[in-house]
């Protein structure tokens, strides 16, 4: 199957996908008991008649259900997910103001996790039940089974304050000033303007909160990596390989390794969702002012719209993580071109 | 003249020895299976072991390191951390486990309807149940926390709605396995109507591996109850909650007591079930046993 046609496939089948996230939002929005203009607008405003009503119409509320989906999805389709009642700014600028933090940090997780968890993963599988494997499946339980926030409070006590080897919270020292806004990301938005000084510290900000979601990733990317390599190692064509007399480096390698990181790849997707849910816990924590840290105040001060466009927006991320999965797919598995 | 020899007659062990000789082989499930049945215990009677009421106060004494009269420390009003770390068993592990049976049923309903009704309702209720899953667990369950109002019970609704979809896609593979099956047809030419099939007769071939999984999934539960109840969307502030008391335990940063302890119960605990979990997956499925 050539690309153009596997890429429309994808499209046509993420398109019924994302129409359906809306509704789930919608009838979630509608399902829960609380009265929609109670969660919608602030306290303040719930006195003011004129503002109550404008809400009413705008969002369709004395139609039937379907007509206050056509509405609510007409408004989504031009980018109005609502105004936060904490920000009082429309939800879609909060957004947009704090998702580079979050896209800069699960980046920089992913990464982390993947080497970490890759790494550890052949390690364990190629010297299995060894001491060194017993290690790694040990530390594979702790990433899965400790609560991200204890990880970063455990970090954020060790390697912060009684080491001094990462910085701490937030996302530069105080006294540094932002780089201009290209991206928003400021490890690369430094390095384009040229300031070595505020990329350094960028990146030293980085470091703990990225190592925390990596660690909390790593773990699973560990686990699937040992058990794909073990079963891949006990394969035919890797005894062909084998018996071709090929260096044993290069056998786990290439032979082992590239067969044994698709099911990895598959994860990927779902590690990316994973990774945007755990931010929440690391962000609060560690005062790194992205969408995770939006969704966590959001939540507490009862900023349902907020919250609602962060989860939906999450949802959307997602679809296309999976998308681009799809795509990676498509370049490793040879068996999906010529299917 | 031929005799017939006797072919020597091998006895199978009966089905629950040959599961406890495997566990044997598995030291790191029974390492979980203490942990777990000691938690359950700590928290059935920690209104007996725990040195200090849970809420008493003690301002004099407060942000005690570990020491003596306070094995583990004391809390920004004084209260005892060992009695608190106590008695949040018996918030955190209830609720876990409710979360679990919970979604066992609604999962397994939705699962078996498809499953069973097949054609359209099983293509419409599976599409659900993938875009239930498209959903980020934790921040659509701040969303239903938020929008309900922070309450224990509003976070177990919470992780109900979005985790039933494992269950339910789970029961459907089996119930569409199950159905063709024979005796559900020599059932079904006994007169049998379909609430009869679906409840009598597949319910009971069904659920032991939902239950299994289930099980397994308790740690997850648990890691999740604990999250939200640390962004504050469970239990009251004052509550002896293990992730409640992490997040006041953060403005206590290097009182490390305050914040430490509970989290080594929430990890201990969910290590435990991951033990299990791995332990029965090896036990289950002999490809993975290494």
């Amino acid at each position: 199957m050539p690309l153009y046609q596997y890429l429309l496939r994808r499209v046509i089948f993420a398109i019924p996908l994302v129409l359906g996230i809306t509704v789930v939002a919608f009838l979630i929005a509608n399902a829960i008991p609380a009265d929609p203009i109670n969660a919608n607008l602030p306290q303040s405003a719930l006195n003011n008649e004129q503002l109550v009503a404008a809400f009413r119409e705008k969002w369709g509320l004395d139609q039937p259900l379907h007509v206050q989906y056509l509405t609510y999805l007409g408004n989504l389709l031009q980018g109005d997910m609502g105004v936060s009642i904490r920000t009082n700014q429309p939800v879609l600028d909060d957004i947009r103001q704090f998702l580079p933090a979050t896209i800069e940090l699960a980046t920089t997780a992913i990464v982390v996790g993947l080497l970490l968890g890759v790494s550890f993963g052949v390690v364990s599988a190629v010297w299995r039940n060894s001491p060194l494997d017993y290690l790694v499946r040990v530390f594979a339980l702790i990433g899965v089974s400790f609560p991200v926030f204890l990880l970063a409070l455990i970090g954020l006590s060790v390697l912060h304050a009684q080491l001094g080897w990462v910085a701490g919270p937030g996302r530069l020292d105080f006294l540094v000033q932002r780089p201009p806004h290209v991206t928003g990301l400021y490890t690369l938005d430094s390095l384009l303007a040229g300031q070595w000084g505020t990329f350094r510290n960028a990146a030293y900000h980085l470091v703990l909160p990225s190592l925390v979601l990596g660690l909390y990733v790593s773990g699973i990317i560990a686990r699937i990596t040992r058990s794909s390599l073990l079963e891949v190692l006990n394969s035919d064509f890797v005894r062909t390989a084998r018996a071709k007399g090929q260096r044993e480096f290069f056998v786990i390698m290439r032979h082992g390794l590239s067969n044994a990181l698709i099911p990895v790849v598959t994860l990927l997707g779902v590690l990316y969702g994973n990774l945007l849910a755990g931010a929440v816990l690391t962000e609060a924590i560690l005062a790194w002012p992205g969408i995770g840290r939006y969704a966590y105040r959001a939540s507490t001060s009862q900023d349902f719209p907020a919250i609602m466009g962060v989860s939906m927006l999450i949802a959307l991320i997602y679809v296309i993580a999976n998308f681009i999965v799809d795509l990676m797919y498509f370049f490793i598995d040879p068996r999906i071109r010529y299917a | 003249m031929i005799t017939p020899v006797a072919k020597p007659v091998t006895v199978p062990a009966s089905n629950l020895r040959r599961r406890l000789r495997q566990l044997r082989r598995q030291p790191a499930m029974i390492i979980g299976l203490v942990v777990i049945v000691a938690w359950f215990a700590l928290a059935l009677l920690a209104p007996v072991l725990a040195p200090y009421p849970p809420l008493e106060q003690n301002i004099q004494n407060r942000l005690q390191p570990p020491n003596d009269t306070y094995r583990l420390g004391t809390d920004e009003l004084g209260r005892d951390v060992l009695s608190r770390v106590l008695y949040g068993g018996r918030i955190t592990i209830p609720a876990g486990l409710a979360v679990v049976v919970i979604n066992s049923i609604v999962g397994w309903l939705v699962g078996a309807v498809a499953g069973f009704a097949g054609r359209a309702w099983d293509e419409v209720m599976m599409r659900v149940t993938e875009l239930f899953m498209a959903f980020p667990t934790i921040i659509l369950a701040m969303a239903v926390t938020a929008a309900l109002g922070p309450e224990i019970r509003n976070a177990v609704l919470a992780l109900v709605i979005v985790r039933w979809t494992n269950y339910a896609r789970l029961t459907r593979g089996l119930v569409i396995e199950a159905k063709t099956a024979e005796y559900v047809t020599a059932t079904r030419s006994l007169g049998a109507r379909n609430p009869y099939l679906l409840f009598k007769t597949l319910l009971p071939n069904t659920i032991a591996p939902v239950v299994v999984y289930g099980s397994l999934d308790i740690g997850n539960a648990i890691l999740l109850f604990a999250g939200l109840s640390f962004l504050g969307l469970g239990p009251e502030p004052s509550s002896p909650e293990w992730g409640r008391m992490i997040s006041i335990g953060i403005h206590f940063f290097d009182q490390w007591w305050m914040w430490l302890f509970p989290g080594l119960a929430i990890a201990s605990l969910v290590m435990a079930f991951n033990f299990i979990g791995d332990g029965l997956r090896d036990m289950l499925d002999p490809r993975t046993r290494t």
